[in-house]
């Protein structure tokens, strides 16, 4: 197809109003800005336009012919919805020419609103395959912010598959974690960065050891921040960018003065014309080049554009760290004070189910025996452990059938190209299989096992449930059972519970990921940018993370090579269950214990459940079996987002 | 017509830049504006100084200590206004306060440590024991923990808490005695910057914050007597008007924050216990809930 000066939109970020002046002058095609209410740079109260602000921006955006997206990507609170139902409402009025959404319950809400803007998926979705993006299409979704782990090629593809308008971050600051699956900041410091307010965990220094014995590892990282990503910049590789399709070049940047937005956009625009009116005859300007790199904040990077990047995108000496917003905290421990009020007495029977989730079949027959009523196999499994084999998973339905446990399978929450591959041939397997039910990790998975299986699906944290109307969506894709946000206080899970359609499990005790990233840690450090030869070193020894505040994040690296960064500290919720009694449906994330602990701690919240069924408000802890837990487990205890009241 | 230069090191300024431009449209000035921001960048603000004096400026309005810096080292002799820096001498910006004695003025932002001690004595009445987080690497934080020295208040006891690098914050529970009342930020841009993990560790302890950077007290901190940016750059405004006028700068003395503003934090204060008088939140600048 001919590229015409309107093939490619320049889209630059905007926060306030002289940037919307300089960003229109320099040549931006669109631009995409907050209002105060709901979106993802919540720390600046200067910055971002009010109710009536923003109408006067929609309205000089359109008398400059260029389009105006609203950004509306926070996850929500049950608390905030009708707030949001209010504010979409003056955005249906205010017509901008798009909103930038991340909340599932969004795609609800704008349907019973019949919201008349479109809607595209913000970066927050982790929007990463075709099947996703149909199902997106289905709400209305007429353009994807694809995640940063995509590469040019593949974008290209699945743009060539869905027929998507695709928009990509071409320049600015970039997170390391896959978007929309960090929960560090929000379980840490409860400030979700999926609600705007990211305190940058990532930014840390932190020193490669080994797990098992803590020692530290001779790295070649030139320095300690280990999950520092540079900034993206695309500006010498726009060729490549234009000819892969990508409908819209995003600038990232909300925060930065008119001046910055400014040169960058003017910088792109000059480039995309003359690119676009002679591609033969392009080269790159070299002095807007070196420009860029002189007024550079990080170094930069292609990122994943190219392909996976590896050590090459990090910033490991930190020197040219603009800012940092917190250093590493101790993380809740089991004697921090519990933000939780009493509990409303209720009058529902209480039938408690117990899930858990582990790595192995002498991990299963534990659970099995010491009162599991699910167990859950299958998806990522951290090196050195095998991942699960087509008969070990018959094995694991034989096995928990005589215990009379259900088996669940659990999908990979990134599942990119090869990922969704696997899994269309692994659902082919399922009759042979025979499990009860499968637990999605991303809406494409959800997408293709709707297609490929009848069997009962449920939804995996991941989908980050923060409020009913998503349960409610996903009640309405055929959905039995949804996770709880990772991120939900013990107030906004009540809250969750209470209006929920949806049966919901909720996540009780365990080790918990904070992040994922594409790459492999380890491997990025130690075999210098992915130049050397294999090391099965990276395949036998399990690594960890210090932090200055000396505790270790153990990174399981999966069997995608991805790694699963971990909270330092295990959750247990042991002592407040009796307040979570209205949840119903419990789990233990077991898959990095052994066999032996997956057994104790299973038998002991069975006992403890039990005891709550059966003495009712006369039941009393007993601190006895807390100690029990503690003293096997392989990391110390904590409390995680109970030590808020609210997530902010 | 005039033509003034604007040197920014950080958008977080701002404010000082909009207050001196409504005050000099209000006193009838009119000038064209080059307004360039370093955007954090400290290396770059000599090159930009240098545009600016390429443009043959009437005078530059320098917002913070290395962008005044950038400025008076300038070969030509174009004059200066600055704030909010903190310690004009020590940056070697002016000779003293009253004759500054060379081509620059200002107001300098340091709230007294005399108003601050009052202020937080005022917040918590039978305080004794206040704990003083700085970093030793920052020069307006050892300015004012050396006013603090001075202070001579028989009733409070000042504990030092320094500390080297942003990263030992990571162990503050270690750093803060069990018997401190409040802990005193002062200014100064590790403490600021990383004060999600202060409070973090000061709420464990129920210990309440008094802050000097504004930001903070939304954020988590108790309170804060905190200088006003706009009001600062009015003032600069006042200055600037003189010098366009013929006066020397040599000869304008340099002020300091005359009226600061109180920042309560109305939900930090239910949560420790706190209450605030009613003539405080009458006085108060801003609220948080």
């Amino acid at each position: 197809m001919l590229l015409t000066r309107d093939s490619v939109e320049l889209l630059a970020p905007v926060g306030t109003w002289d940037v919307l002046e300089a960003a229109i002058e320099a040549g931006a095609n669109a631009v995409y800005l907050g209002g105060k209410r709901f979106n993802m740079r919540m720390f600046k109260t200067t910055a971002n336009f009010d109710d009536a602000t923003l109408g006067k921006a929609i309205e000089y955006a359109h008398r400059h012919n260029v389009a105006l997206h609203v950004t509306v990507n926070n996850l929500i609170s049950d608390r905030e919805l009708d707030n949001m139902r209010s504010y979409l409402k003056l955005l249906d009025e205010l017509k901008p020419d798009a909103l930038i959404v991340q909340d599932l319950s969004i795609l609800q809400l704008a349907r019973e609103i019949n919201l008349s803007v479109p809607l595209h998926a913000s970066i927050m979705m982790n929007t990463h395959n075709e099947h996703a993006v149909r199902a997106l299409q289905g709400y209305g979704i007429s353009r994807v912010v694809v995640n940063r782990e995509m590469s040019l090629s593949q974008l290209s593809l699945l743009k060539e598959r869905t027929g998507i308008e695709v928009e990509y971050f071409i320049h600015g600051d970039m997170c390391i974690s896959h978007s929309g699956q960090c929960v560090q900041s929000g379980v840490v410091f409860g400030q979700s960065s999926n609600r705007g307010r990211c305190l940058k965990p990532c930014r840390w220094p932190y020193q490669l050891v080994d797990a098992a014995t803590g020692l530290p590892i001779d790295d070649q990282a030139p320095g300690p921040y280990k999950l520092a990503m540079k900034d993206m910049c695309l500006y010498m590789k726009l060729p490549e960018l234009i000819q892969a399709g990508v409908t819209s070049f995003k600038i990232e940047g909300r925060m930065r003065t008119a001046d910055f937005v400014s040169g960058i956009v003017k910088t792109y625009r000059k480039a995309i014309d003359r690119y676009i009116a002679d591609p033969m005859g392009y080269t790159p300007d070299l002095q807007d080049w070196e420009n860029l790199q002189n007024t550079r904040s990080r170094d930069f990077s292609t990122c994943y554009a190219l392909g996976n990047p590896g050590a090459t995108a990090i910033g490991y000496s930190g020197k040219r760290e603009p800012r940092f917003f917190s250093q590493a905290v101790r993380e809740a421990d089991m004697a921090t004070l519990a933000k939780r009020s009493h509990p409303n007495p209720t009058n529902k029977p209480f039938d408690p189910t117990l899930s858990v989730h582990v790595a192995d079949l002498a991990s299963l027959i534990a659970a099995c025996q010491n009162g599991a009523n699910t167990i859950y196999i299958g998806g990522e499994v951290a090196k050195p452990g095998i991942p699960w084999t087509l008969q070990t998973m018959v094995q694991a339905v034989e096995e928990a059938g005589k215990y009379d446990a259900k088996v669940i399978i659990t999908t990979p929450r990134i599942t990119m190209e090869r990922e969704c591959g696997e899994l269309e041939q692994f659902f082919s397997s399922l009759p042979k299989i025979n499990p009860h039910g499968l637990m999605v990790g991303n809406l494409g998975a959800l997408t293709l096992a709707q297609q490929h299986s009848t069997l009962p699906l449920q939804a995996e944290f991941s989908f980050n449930v923060f409020n009913h109307v998503t349960a409610q969506l996903l009640k309405n894709n055929n959905v039995k059972k949804a996770t709880i946000s990772l991120e939900a206080t013990y107030e906004q899970i009540m809250q969750l519970v209470e209006n929920s359609p949806l049966p919901l499990e909720f996540i009780v005790h365990g080790s918990l990921p904070a992040m994922i990233t594409d790459h492999s840690i380890p491997e990025a450090v130690l075999t210098n940018q992915y130049q050397s030869d294999y090391d099965p070193a990276l395949d036998t020894t399990r690594y960890a993370l210090l932090d200055t505040a000396g505790q270790q994040h153990p990174i399981m690296v999966d069997q995608y090579g991805r790694s699963n960064l971990l909270f330092a500290k295990d959750l247990c919720l042991l002592p407040h269950l009796y307040s979570l009694r209205t949840v119903q449906n419990y789990r233990i994330e077991g898959q990095y214990y052994t066999p032996e602990l997956v057994g104790l701690v299973t038998k002991i919240y069975r006992e403890e459940l039990d005891k709550i069924v059966a003495e009712q408000s006369a039941y009393h802890f007993d601190a006895g079996q807390l100690e029990r837990i503690a003293a096997a487990s392989p990391r110390e205890l904590g409390i995680g987002t109970f030590r808020y009241r609210l997530s902010k | 017509m005039y033509t003034i230069g604007i040197l920014q090191l950080t958008q977080n300024l701002d404010d000082a830049v909009h207050g001196f431009k409504a005050e000099l449209t209000e006193r009838g000035i009119h000038a064209e504006f080059h307004y360039f921001n370093a955007d954090g960048n400290i290396d770059q603000l000599a090159k930009l100084a240098n545009q600016l004096a390429e443009k043959k400026v009437d005078l530059i309005f320098a917002c913070s200590t290395p962008a005044a810096s950038a400025a008076v080292k300038l070969t030509q002799d174009i004059p200066v206004v600055f704030t909010p820096v903190f310690d004009p001498i020590g940056a070697n910006l002016v000779l003293s306060m009253a004759e500054p004695g060379g081509k620059a003025t200002g107001v300098a932002g340091m709230v007294k440590a005399d108003d601050k001690l009052n202020f937080m004595e005022r917040i918590l009445p039978t305080i004794q024991k206040i704990g003083v987080l700085y970093h030793t690497e920052d020069s307006n934080a050892i300015v004012e923990v050396a006013n603090f020295r001075k202070l001579n208040n028989p009733k409070v006891q000042f504990i030092e808490i320094p500390i080297k690098e942003a990263e030992d914050l990571s162990n503050l529970l270690d750093l803060l005695p069990s018997d401190l009342e409040a802990l005193f930020l002062p200014i100064g841009k590790v403490i600021e910057d990383n004060f999600a993990t202060i409070v973090y560790y000061t709420d464990t302890l129920e210990i309440p914050i008094i802050a000097s950077h504004a930001p903070n007290v939304p954020d988590g901190a108790l309170a804060g007597l905190v200088a006003n940016h706009y009001q600062l750059g009015k003032e600069c405004a006042v200055k600037a008007m003189q010098i366009l006028k013929g006066a020397s700068p040599s000869q304008i003395p340099v002020d300091t924050v005359k009226a600061p503003e109180i920042w309560l934090n109305q939900f930090t204060a239910e949560n420790l216990g706190i209450s605030f008088s009613e003539d405080l939140k009458e006085e108060a600048t801003e609220v948080f809930e």
